[in-house]
């Protein structure tokens, strides 16, 4: 037992950390400016601290171990039960969303007390209702995304690389690190073509309120485009992957 | 020292067919490790050229530390990937049999594994280094010296880190936190530790020691070290690697050999 508290406890250690070393060094770049990319250093701080916020709550996902399940023949199990596999990654998705949202709500706000960041606070109900969608939209796409990705399985037992290289590219894609927005306009025109700143950039920017009615309305629907489409992805890689299941490993 | 050597080598062979069992899995880890380097030379270039300069560092110097950060990270890497998998001998009860081999137990859980893929990383990093070095303007024999001494005392420090992480591994069978911990903290030192605000800036420093690690090189390149300083680095580098190496003795007397 003492092994997996200090495990858990080390995990939540590296959460903060990851949080503050990104914190850290945009503190740090406003310290003798006013502002940076046209972001003050209010709205930038908010930004990074918000992204941790939103990122435990999108990027919290159990369905990385989709591809073992596949590869080892685990699969079976739930094949022969009652049970959707789908929708059992989904209610396991939402319990380990709530448990990381209520840590990172008491983390958070404990760095708040101890270093007291300048924040943009909106009081305009519709922000939060927006944000609210535009960070469902985030859960629903990062869920299939990371499905699809584990149903690679069905075709490789190299399931990691893939992981890797799609968390690397979506790592700088979501905008976790700085605002998409201040990249070079070719960058930024491909940041907005993928789905990764559907993740945190999009939710973000609606938070701030740098997005007009008609940008939100687009995005939303642009986002929800993309949901669709990778359930459909989603859909046809199942059956067709069932189909070459051979249950190795049982 | 011969019999290490060849027991290396040995090692590292294996460590290397194993690693490229799988080509394609290999070429896309190769291709993430790339694009994670360009991505963030990318926002390094933005935001140096877009704010001109931080902290007094031009953008040549600022890749410059970034470059100097990913050589010692990756040489690190390169070397110690063993230490990633550590923890499954200490909770299987197989490092009963790496002990009761006639060759330090250390020597085994520490460089046991080398990674092929940061060896070839390396190649790029080291170009890159040197193109920028070339770029930045003249280097005296001195500087250059006091940077090579200082990247080895920063391998020194990085040595000393993993041998902690593979003593917590044996005490709490707890390691895949621990040396994420490390490489996240390791991460400030990606752009020069000057640029952040105290009391961070000497925590940083001399606390954790990451500004030595990967900041101090660097600036002593750009002839901006005293001598004194360097001295302070090279006895902060050896005594870390001494209190490491203690940990790990103390840490081999709490070996269970549980599920041995």
């Amino acid at each position: 037992m003492m092994t997996y508290r200090l495990n858990f406890v080390l995990w939540r250690v590296r959460w903060v950390i990851q949080r503050l070393v990104v914190y850290f060094l945009w503190w740090a770049i406003f310290a003798n400016r006013q502002e940076v990319f046209g972001y003050s250093q209010t709205m930038m701080l908010t930004y990074i601290l918000l992204s941790n916020i939103i990122g435990t709550i999108v990027l919290g996902t159990t369905t990385m171990s989709i591809g073992n399940m596949i590869n080892s023949g685990e699969l079976s199990n739930f094949l022969i039960r009652p049970l959707s596999f789908f929708r059992y990654f989904i209610a396991r998705d939402v319990g380990d969303k709530l448990m990381n949202v209520a840590f990172s709500v008491v983390e958070i706000f404990l760095l708040f007390v101890l270093l007291r960041p300048p924040v943009v606070f909106p009081i305009n109900p519709l922000v939060w209702i927006w944000l609210l969608i535009a960070i469902a939209i985030g859960v629903v796409m990062y869920f299939l995304f990371s499905f699809l990705l584990g149903l690679l399985g069905f075709w490789s037992a190299e399931i990691w690389a893939p992981r890797f290289l799609s968390f690397v590219i979506m790592e700088f894609f979501a905008g976790g690190l700085f605002p998409l927005d201040i990249l070079p306009k070719p960058l930024f025109q491909l940041s907005q073509s993928l789905p990764f700143s559907y993740f945190l950039y999009f939710p973000l920017k609606v938070y701030l309120g740098q997005l007009g009615s008609a940008a939100m309305l687009q995005g939303l629907m642009v986002g929800f485009m993309w949901c669709i489409g990778l359930w459909y992805l989603m859909r046809v890689m199942w059956k067709r992957g069932l189909r070459v299941y051979t249950a190795e490993g049982r | 020292m011969g019999k290490y050597v060849h027991l290396w080598v040995k090692l590292t062979v294996n460590s290397f067919l194993v690693s490229l069992t799988s080509r394609l899995s290999a070429i896309l880890f190769l291709i993430g490790k790339l694009l994670r380097f360009i991505f963030f030379g990318v926002f390094l270039v933005v935001l140096f050229s877009k704010t001109q300069g931080i902290a007094d560092y031009t953008l040549m110097q600022g890749l410059f530390f970034f470059l100097t950060f990913n050589l010692i990270d990756t040489a690190t890497q390169l070397f110690f990937r063993e230490v990633y998998r550590f923890r499954q001998l200490v909770v299987s009860g197989d490092f009963d049999l790496v002990l009761i081999k006639p060759m330090s137990p250390l020597f085994r859980a520490l460089v046991g594994g080398a990674d092929p893929l940061d060896l070839l990383m390396l190649i790029p990093y080291v170009w890159a280094l040197i193109y920028v070095g070339s770029k930045i303007g003249q280097v005296t024999l001195v500087h250059m010296s006091a940077y090579v001494l200082l990247l080895v005392n920063g391998f020194v420090i990085a040595t000393g880190f993993h041998i902690l992480v593979l003593a917590l591994a044996i005490v709490t069978t707890e390691i895949d936190h621990a040396v994420m911990i490390y490489r996240d903290i390791t991460s400030m030192g990606r752009v020069p530790v000057d640029i952040y605000r105290e009391p961070l800036r000497s925590i940083i420093t001399f606390g954790i020691p990451v500004g030595v690690m990967m900041t101090f090189p660097a600036k002593a390149l750009f002839g901006l070290l005293s001598p004194s300083l360097i001295v302070i680095s090279l006895l902060v580098g050896g005594l870390f690697f001494f209190f490491s190496v203690r940990m790990w003795r103390y840490a081999l007397t709490k070996y269970a050999s549980a599920s041995s």
